[in-house]
């Protein structure tokens, strides 16, 4: 039986259910790469160019792990999943980059996911997956039929209130009264959810007291409420979340009384959106903490900042204080505003 | 309305030909110093890439001089360029200037709402006009891009050196004023002839080095730190991968050989990138198998920090050097790049290419 | 009889050297002395210095300048020839090392890996955007630590298992360390933890993409941190030397460069150390290009100018290639 290696890294949190689900009904045995650790990071980081950001090099050590366990390692060449709207430009280049970082790596199974020109792009899977696993062409489509619901489904179970790997691994999380401040945390699912580079954040909320809203738990009409505001379309799936998320709980919504955003050194998308966000809360003086995560493991840094937050945000809404919360905080290096 | 636009080479030069042509009241942006990267830099986010900062200050310094109206190139993505007007735009709001922003780009939703974004350009014009004004910006561009590509090549060859220079300004400035088709004749015969008469070295071989990279860095000699002129002072030829009537041509306009060009360029891509990331990266690819296959003695990338098509193309690049024998330098630019810095390196890499080629042989091949 | 010697002069934004050899390439003396942002200065106290230790019936033959203050240093000094660090760096190496396939060259603010085959320089690299794997790095990290640097090396052999240390970026892992250290690591973990980030960060910049292939020529002030070599070697799999004058073989290389001159040298002579000299800066304006142009002023004299990139002051073309 052909056993393909799913990274737990990037897309995998949008999309692990799909591809588990498409992979059972062709009869191919699916690995997933346990859970992110140090050494994912530092094998990960000599495979691919320094300036790359955190969650690529990430990746990579996810896809360095499988290597030996498995015929192919699935990495997508991810360029668009909506038409007129893409991914992110290292996404499209993440398998030939593999190729051709002069190491030995793993063969790849790397179907091309561009529906950047209408739904029709979706043949390509087919194609590729058929020929590199050796199945017929209606037989992938077939099972590709079959496990599409999946992504509707992951969906309504994130807005449920559960973290992917939550949902994906049949976690049932009890719904403890008593948590009353709402906050957002706003980020790539690469980013928010991975336990190393995210320096497990949800969970250090949650046990400060704080009920997590993140924007995959947002529905669909919601996320465009906030992008009707701008007035020119983002073209960048994850960033559509982020900033369409932010914007709702900015102007629409109001339970949420705090708004984390999470982006990595380096990230190119987040450069221009998490400014933008930032300048929009500003305006409002709506409480927001931008933390910038990258390759480091200083968890009283983080810490520090979540307390300081979640506090400032509480005093706020306990004594309804029109104070300015206004910290803009990289971690490791406190500056100004 | 009094309208501006950001620096970019000779694009400006292309712009306020268009725009005075419409009838419109121009304010040139201020020459890029360091005063304008700091200005940049000081109210840009930190990560973003470095022709954003420069935008922002030659907005701010247009806007001291009293533009109220931004005119500027887009995109539909992943590059970021496709969404800076819209960061840009708050910017200059939360910085107290309530500029208009007018975005030239492939429209998001048909030609209609393309004539709709210019019609505030385009007041009092039929469409014959604004073809017709149009036509001779890009004209006016191409015929600067002629000039600085022969400057290029026989920069490494000039007797006495800065006169390329000298040609190179008079002809931004009299090709630069030129307001009609004659105008331009007559600039273009002018610094023709000055061309012609430019005193060369003969009996040279000089090196040649292909340039790569992203858009702005390339084409901006305020960023790149005249880098084209570095490498020609230091005896190479040099051939740049993009020039602004390129890019009007490949991205605004159906030019059929754009259009070849750049499918030879994408098949030479192809076996090391298979799809576009963006912005320029698989061009930067396919250029450099094209330079490397042309045997040219060497190949620069230039990419401003942070910059993800270029970064993909990083990534790649030396698997294109290997397999070609050819040497690849990648510069990261950033606000604060140093010259004496890129000179040595500058220096470093034409030793290298030099002493390589001198040896030959053996010596060339990689990992031997 | 008189003895000729050849000056190398390699003007560092951190440090300062100097390099005398004789006819033969032997070393008659070196100097290194921090810049401490006043380039002049040190160099005619390095000169100075240099002078002392020449035999009484010297004459100077030959001087090249290298370094990011190459230019300044020629014109002060009068040079023969004014090379860039690479070639110097390489040429001292091939002279000392002529088997050496690979240097690496730890400076205060630069990072470079040259490789070498057949005598000729095949490729090399410098670090790309930030300081995070070079000499100012362990000092900014030393100083934080209360300990001289030069000390680092011999506490970081004394590890047990070296701490590891994160951070591409230099805030990023000082930010670590203070973290690993309130947590309770050992000092010598630490250090040696310092180091290995040090060799990683270098290797992920730096050295990305590039095959190293021993022997290892390590040289640059960083080189005497015997932590950091032992972490190269780890790293690299092969053994890694440091040569006896690895502090200033950007020097050497120079006076071996300097060696090659003919006909009588330019040098402004040992009275420089003594003269009055300094260097303003203006912009020019004949052009769209604003550069800012240097005047070197010495004793009321102007001498050179340089900084001009149509040669219109300079009168000299003080550029490697030649023309």
């Amino acid at each position: 039986m052909v056993v393909v290696g799913v990274p737990r890294a990037l897309l995998y949190y949008v999309y692990f259910p799909f591809w588990r689900r498409f992979f059972s009904e062709l009869g191919v045995e699916v690995v997933l790469s346990a859970p992110t650790s140090e050494d994912f990071f530092i094998a990960g980081a000599k495979a691919v160019v320094d300036e790359v950001c955190a969650p690529v090099k990430i990746a990579m050590g996810h896809i360095l792990s499988l290597a030996p366990h498995v015929d192919y390692v699935l990495v997508p060449r991810f360029v668009s999943v909506e038409p007129r709207t893409y991914i992110c430009p290292k996404l499209m280049g993440l398998p030939d980059m593999i190729r051709h970082n002069g190491l030995k790596m793993p063969p790849l199974l790397a179907p091309d996911i561009d529906l950047s020109r209408g739904y029709l792009g979706l043949g390509q899977v087919l194609t590729e997956t058929s020929r590199v696993l050796g199945k017929g062409w209606w037989e992938s489509g077939r099972a590709f039929y079959r496990a599409l619901p999946e992504v509707s489904r992951t969906r309504r179970q994130l807005m449920t209130g559960l973290t992917p790997e939550e949902a994906f691994h049949g976690t049932l999380r009890l719904h403890q009264p008593g948590r009353r401040l709402r906050i957002a945390l706003l980020g790539h699912p690469y980013s928010i959810y991975d336990p190393l580079l995210s320096m497990n954040i949800i969970e250090r909320l949650r046990s400060l007291d704080v009920d997590v809203v993140t924007a995959e738990m947002l529905p669909d009409e919601h996320i465009a409420l906030g992008l009707a505001r701008l007035q020119k379309k983002l073209f960048w799936t994850l960033s559509k979340m982020v900033l369409g998320a932010g914007l709702y709980f900015l102007h629409h919504d109001s339970e949420v009384e705090g708004i984390i955003v999470m982006s990595s050194f380096g990230c190119g998308l987040e450069s221009l959106v998490g400014d933008m966000l930032e300048r929009f809360a500003r305006r409002q003086e709506f409480p927001m903490l931008h933390l910038t995560v990258d390759e480091h493991s200083a968890e009283a840094g983080l810490v520090t900042r979540l307390e300081a937050f979640v506090e400032t945000v509480r005093g706020r809404t306990s004594h309804a204080h029109h104070l300015s919360p206004y910290g803009n905080a990289e971690l490791g290096n406190a500056s100004a505003p | 309305m009094r309208i501006t636009f950001p620096h970019m080479g000779t694009l400006s030069l292309a712009m306020q030909a268009l725009l005075e042509n419409l009838g419109l009241e121009v304010v040139m942006p201020p020459p890029i110093t360091s005063r304008t990267l700091s200005l940049g830099a000081k109210y840009s986010p930190e990560c973003v890439c470095l022709p954003f900062k420069v935008n922002i200050g030659n907005y701010i310094e247009a806007m001291e001089l009293g533009a109220d109206t931004v005119v500027m190139a887009g995109g539909i993505g992943p590059c970021r360029l496709g969404y800076y007007a819209e960061l840009q735009r708050e910017i200059l709001f939360d910085l107290g200037f309530n500029a208009k922003m007018i975005v030239l780009e492939p429209p998001q939703g048909g030609v209609t709402e393309l004539w709709g974004k210019i019609s505030s350009l385009t007041r009092g014009h039929n469409i014959l006009s604004v073809a017709r004004v149009f036509y001779f910006a890009w004209r006016l561009a191409k015929s600067l891009d002629n000039v600085e590509k022969t400057l290029h090549h026989v920069r490494a060859l000039e007797k006495t050196r800065g006169l390329c220079d000298i040609i190179w300004s008079d002809a931004q400035s009299t090709i630069g004023r030129a307001r009609t088709l004659r105008e331009l004749w007559a600039a273009e015969t002018r610094i023709k002839e000055r061309l012609a008469t430019l005193p060369l070295r003969t009996g040279g071989a000089p090196l040649r080095v292909g340039l790569v990279g992203e858009i702005y860095m390339l084409l901006e000699p305020k960023v790149n730190l005249g880098l084209a002129e570095r490498l020609g002072y230091l005896g190479v030829e040099v051939h740049r991968s993009m020039f602004v009537s390129d890019w009007v041509t490949h991205h605004l306009v159906p030019d059929p050989r754009a259009k070849i060009l750049a499918r030879k360029v994408k098949r030479a891509a192809k076996p090391y990138l298979r799809g576009h990331v963006g912005g320029h990266g698989l061009e930067t690819i396919g250029h450099s198998v094209l330079y490397a296959e042309e045997g040219m003695d060497g190949i620069i990338q230039v990419l401003p920090l942070t910059c993800m098509p270029e970064i993909v193309a990083q990534s790649i690049l030396p698997t294109v050097s290997q397999k070609y024998e050819v040497p690849i330098l990648t510069l990261v630019m950033d606000e604060h790049a140093g010259e004496t810095g890129l000179q040595t390196r500058l220096e470093a890499f034409v030793d290298m290419m030099r002493s390589r080629k001198k040896q030959g042989g053996s010596v060339l091949k990689y990992g031997n | 009889m008189e003895t000729r010697v050849y000056l190398g002069v390699d003007v560092g934004s951190v440090s300062t050297k100097l390099v005398a050899i004789d006819s033969m390439g032997r070393v008659l003396g070196d100097c290194y002395l921090q810049t401490q942002g006043q380039p002049i200065r040190a160099i005619q106290k390095g000169l100075d210095e240099v002078r002392r230790v020449l035999p009484q019936n010297a004459t100077v033959a030959g001087v090249a300048t290298t370094g990011s203050g190459r230019v300044i240093a020629a014109a002060l000094l009068g040079a023969d020839i004014v090379k860039n660090e690479i070639t110097a760096h390489a040429t001292a190496t091939l002279r000392v090392l002529p088997a050496a396939r690979t240097i690496i060259e730890i400076g205060g603010q630069d990072s470079k890996l040259i490789l070498l085959n057949h005598g000729v320089v095949t490729d090399f690299a410098m670090n790309t955007v930030c300081a995070a794997g070079t000499g100012s790095f362990l000092d900014r990290q030393a100083h934080r630590l209360g300990l001289p640097v030069e000390d680092l090396g011999e506490l970081a052999l004394q590890a047990k298992k070296p701490t590891r240390i994160a951070g591409r970026c230099a805030v990023f892992a000082e930010s670590d360390m203070i973290h690993k250290q309130q947590s309770g690591h050992s000092l010598p973990d630490i250090v040696a933890g310092l180091c290995e980030a040090l060799v990683r960060n270098y290797m992920n910049n730096v050295g990305k993409g590039k095959t190293v292939k021993g022997p290892v020529s390590f040289q640059g002030g960083v080189a005497a941190n015997t932590g950091i070599r032992k972490a190269f070697e780890v790293a690299l799999e092969t053994p890694v030397v440091v040569p006896e004058h690895y502090r200033v073989m950007g020097a050497l290389g120079a006076a071996y460069l300097a060696a090659e001159t003919v006909g009588k040298s330019v040098f402004r002579g040992f009275g420089v150390v003594e003269a009055n000299c300094h260097a303003i800066s203006e912009p020019c304006l004949s052009c769209g290009n604003s550069c800012e142009v240097v005047r070197f002023v010495m004793e009321g004299r102007v001498l050179a100018h340089w900084g001009d990139r149509c040669g219109k002051y300079s009168n000299k073309q003080l550029s490697s290639a030649g023309s």
